[in-house]
C-alpha cells in the first residue's frame, strides 16, 4: 500500500486499535444520536408538508403570538368574506392517548371539510357530524387491531370506529379523525379551533399565485386582527409541534456530540503526549509546525469520518426501531432525508477537527529538542 | 571562546551556493537554559568545510549534542551566529539573511539519532519515505528513492520490514536513508553507534564514510567514543561547552 499523507495519519490513529475503537463508539453514539433525533423530527416536518400538500391547503390561519394556537370559531364567517379564500376548514389538533403505550395525534375535522380529498377510505364510511364517531389512520388500526365497528376509548368516551382509512401524510395514515364538535369537548376547546386551513381560488389571470396568495395574507391580517395567515409550507416548519421536536431533537444531540468531541479531544491529547519523541523526529526531518498540525487535524477528522460513518448506520438502524415501536410509528416515516445524512457526517468531520484543534496546536507548538527529550 | 578551522574533505558539495567557502560556520555561539542558569555552549567558534568529515567528541554534559542541534537547525542559539553557506540559520540576525528553520532542516541537514527514531507504525519503505510527506512530486518518485537508498544501504531484502522486525543496525541503516532521502548537504549524527555492537558500529560507520564520500555530503558526528571519532576526517573535542581542542 502507498504511504500518503491522509495514510500516513489514519496509521496513527489505527495503532492504538482499542482507544480508537472506544473512540468511534462514542463519536457514533453522538452521530447516532443526530441522525436518529434530528432525522426524525424532520421527518415529522415533512410528514406536516405532506399532509398539506395532499390535501391542497395553501395557508393556515392561526393566532400571532406563536404559543397560543387557539382561534375563534366565529374567524370562519369572516374567513368566507374574503374574496381570495375557495374554502376554510376549521380543525383541532391534539395529542392523545390511546392506550397506555400509544399516543397519537387526533384531528377534529367537519365531515365536509375539503381535506377529505387527500383521504382515501379503505373500508366503512366518513364520519357524521355531532357525533361519537372516529376513522382510524391504517398504521394506526393495524397497530391497535380495530377495525369498522369496533368502538376506542379516548379520555374516558367511547367512541365507534366507522372507518379505515389510507393517506399519504404518515401523520394521518397513524392518527384518529372524529368531528371537530367531539374534539372541541374532548380538549375543552369550545368555540375555539387549533386552526383554520384555507384552500384559495385560482389567482386571476394577470396575478402570479405568489401575489395571490400575499392579498390573501393581507386580507386575513386586516379582517382577523390578532390572527395571521402563513403558507403551508411555513406552517409545516413553524408549527408548535414541529418546532419543539426540533428543538428536543438539536438539544439532545448536541449534548451527545458534545460528549463525543470530548472523547475525541481526551483520544488526540494523548495520542499527542504519547508520541512527542515522534513529533520531534518529524520536526527534525524538516516538517513544519503547520504540517505537524494538520496531521494531527486530519487524524482526529478521520476519527471523526470514521465514527460519524458509524453514527449514520446507528441513527438509520434506530430511526428503523422507532418506525416499528407503536409508540412512535404512527408520528413519523422512518425514511433517512439525505440532508440528515449529510449534515451527520459534516457534523462529525466538525466535532473531529474542533476536538483534535488544541491537541494539535499543542503539538505544533514542541520545540523539536524539548520534543526529542521526551520520555 | 574557542575556535577550530576545518579543511576540505573528500568530496565536493552537493549543491553549490552562497559565497562562503565553509558550508557550515559557527561564530561565538552561547546557549543557555533556564534563564541562563545552566550554560551549555560558552561561545563557540567553528566552521566546516563542504564535504568535511567532521567528529565531535565530549563528555556527557559537554555542550556536543547542544552544538549539533544547533547545526541541524533544532534550536537557536542565545547569542551568535551559526551560518549555512554565509546565511544564517534561524530568526534573522543583524540584518543578515536567513534561511527559515523549517526550509533549512527539510531542505539541507539530515538527522541520524542513537536511538533510530523510526516510526513503528510504518515498514522500512515508509519511514524513508516520510521527510517527503506533504510534499509535491509523485508517489513513485519518492518510492524510487526510498528503495534505490534501502537498496544502497544492503537492505533491499527488508524493504516492507518493519522497525520490530528489523536488528538493531539494519533500524540503523533505515534511519540513515531516511536523513539521505531530502539529498542533504549536511548530515548530522547524533551517536550513531551508541546502540550498537561493535560488528554493527563498524558496518555502519563504513556505511557514513562511503555515504559521505558517493553523495559529497558534509558529515558532522557526536560520540563520546574517540576510536569512532578517528575514523573521520577532523575531530574537536568539547569540555564545559568550549571547544578545548
Amino acid at each position: 500500500m502507498r504511504l500518503s499523507f491522509v495514510g500516513f495519519a489514519w496509521r496513527n490513529v489505527w495503532r492504538r486499535r482499542l482507544r480508537t475503537a472506544l473512540t468511534l463508539c462514542g463519536i457514533g453514539m453522538g452521530i447516532g444520536a443526530f441522525v436518529a433525533l434530528v432525522g426524525f423530527s424532520r421527518s415529522f416536518e415533512h410528514a406536516w408538508l405532506e399532509m398539506y400538500a395532499n390535501a391542497g391547503t395553501d395557508l393556515a390561519v392561526v393566532q400571532k403570538t406563536f404559543l397560543n394556537t387557539e382561534v375563534d370559531q366565529s374567524a370562519g364567517a369572516v374567513l368566507a368574506r374574503i374574496p381570495q379564500i375557495a374554502m376554510a376548514a376549521p380543525m383541532v389538533i391534539n395529542m392523545m392517548a390511546v392506550t397506555p403505550e400509544v399516543n397519537t395525534l387526533v384531528y377534529g375535522w367537519k365531515s365536509d371539510t375539503f381535506e377529505f380529498s387527500a383521504i382515501n377510505i379503505l373500508s366503512g364510511r366518513r364520519f357524521q357530524d355531532g357525533t361519537q364517531e372516529v376513522m382510524l389512520g391504517e398504521l394506526l388500526a393495524g397497530s391497535l387491531n380495530k377495525k369498522v365497528g369496533d368502538s376506542i376509548n379516548l379520555q374516558g368516551t367511547e367512541f365507534k370506529v366507522v372507518g379505515i382509512f389510507r393517506s399519504g401524510s404518515a401523520l394521518e395514515t397513524g392518527a384518529i379523525i372524529m368531528p371537530i364538535s367531539e374534539m372541541q369537548a374532548l380538549s375543552g376547546m369550545s368555540g375555539k379551533v387549533t386552526a383554520y386551513h384555507v384552500r384559495l381560488k385560482p389567482a386571476p389571470p394577470g396575478v402570479s399565485p405568489e401575489e395571490w396568495r400575499k392579498e390573501a395574507e393581507d386580507a386575513v391580517a386586516k379582517d382577523l386582527p390578532g390572527l395571521r395567515a402563513v403558507p403551508a409550507a411555513q406552517r409545516a416548519a413553524n408549527n408548535q409541534l414541529v418546532v419543539l421536536a426540533h428543538a428536543a431533537a438539536w438539544g439532545t444531540s448536541l449534548i451527545a456530540l458534545l460528549v463525543a468531541a470530548l472523547g475525541i479531544a481526551n483520544t488526540m491529547a494523548m495520542s499527542v503526549f504519547e508520541r512527542t519523541k515522534e513529533i520531534g523526529v518529524l520536526r527534525a526531518m524538516g516538517w513544519s509546525r503547520h504540517r505537524v498540525m494538520l496531521l494531527i487535524l486530519i487524524e482526529a477528522a478521520a476519527l471523526g469520518v470514521a465514527g460519524g460513518a458509524a453514527g449514520v448506520l446507528l441513527g438509520w438502524g434506530a430511526l428503523h426501531v422507532l418506525g416499528a415501536l407503536p409508540q412512535t410509528a404512527s408520528i413519523a416515516s422512518t425514511t433517512l432525508p439525505l440532508q440528515t445524512l449529510i449534515d451527520g457526517l459534516l457534523m462529525a468531520i466538525l466535532v473531529g477537527v474542533l476536538a483534535g484543534s488544541v491537541p494539535a496546536w499543542r503539538g505544533a507548538k514542541l520545540s523539536p529538542v524539548e520534543a526529542l527529550r521526551h520520555e | 571562546m574557542s575556535s577550530a578551522t576545518g579543511r576540505p574533505g573528500g568530496a565536493a558539495g552537493a549543491e553549490s551556493g552562497g559565497s562562503s567557502p565553509w558550508i557550515l560556520e559557527v561564530r561565538d555561539v552561547k546557549k543557555s537554559y533556564e534563564c541562563g542558569r545552566i550554560e551549555a555552549l560558552r561561545g563557540v567558534s567553528l566552521v566546516v568545510a563542504r564535504g568535511d568529515f567532521l567528529a565531535i567528541t565530549g563528555a556527557s554534559g559537554s555542550g556536543k549534542s547542544t552544538l549539533l542541534h544547533l547545526l541541524g537547525g533544532l534550536d537557536t542559539p542565545s547569542e551568535g551566529t551559526v551560518l549555512f553557506r554565509g546565511e544564517c540559520v534561524g530568526p534573522m540576525r543583524n540584518g543578515l539573511a536567513c534561511i527559515d528553520l523549517d526550509t533549512y532542516r527539510a531542505r539541507f541537514a539530515g538527522f541520524i539519532f542513537q536511538s533510530f527514531h523510526l516510526l513503528p507504525a510504518l515498514n522500512a519503505m515508509e519511514n524513508v519515505q516520510v521527510p517527503l510527506l506533504g510534499n509535491k512530486g509523485h508517489h513513485e518518485h519518492r518510492e524510487e528513492k526510498a528503495r534505490a537508498l534501502l537498496v544502497e544501504l544492503g537492505l533491499e531484502h527488508r524493504l516492507r520490514q518493519y522497525p520490530t522486525q528489523l536488528s538493531a543496525g539494519e533500524r540503523q541503516r533505515v534511519a540513515i536513508a531516511r536523513a539521505l532521502v531530502n539529498e542533504p548537504q549536511v548530515l548530522l549524527a547524533d551517536e550513531p553507534t551508541g546502540n550498537l555492537d561493535s560488528v554493527n558500529s563498524a558496518r555502519i560507520l563504513e556505511i557514513l564514510a562511503a555515504v559521505q564520500e558517493r553523495h559529497g555530503t558534509t558529515l558532522v558526528m557526536v560520540t563520546h567514543d574517540l576510536s569512532i571519532a578517528a575514523t573521520a576526517h577532523r575531530h574537536i573535542a568539547m569540555k564545559d561547552g568550549r571547544i578545548c581542542d
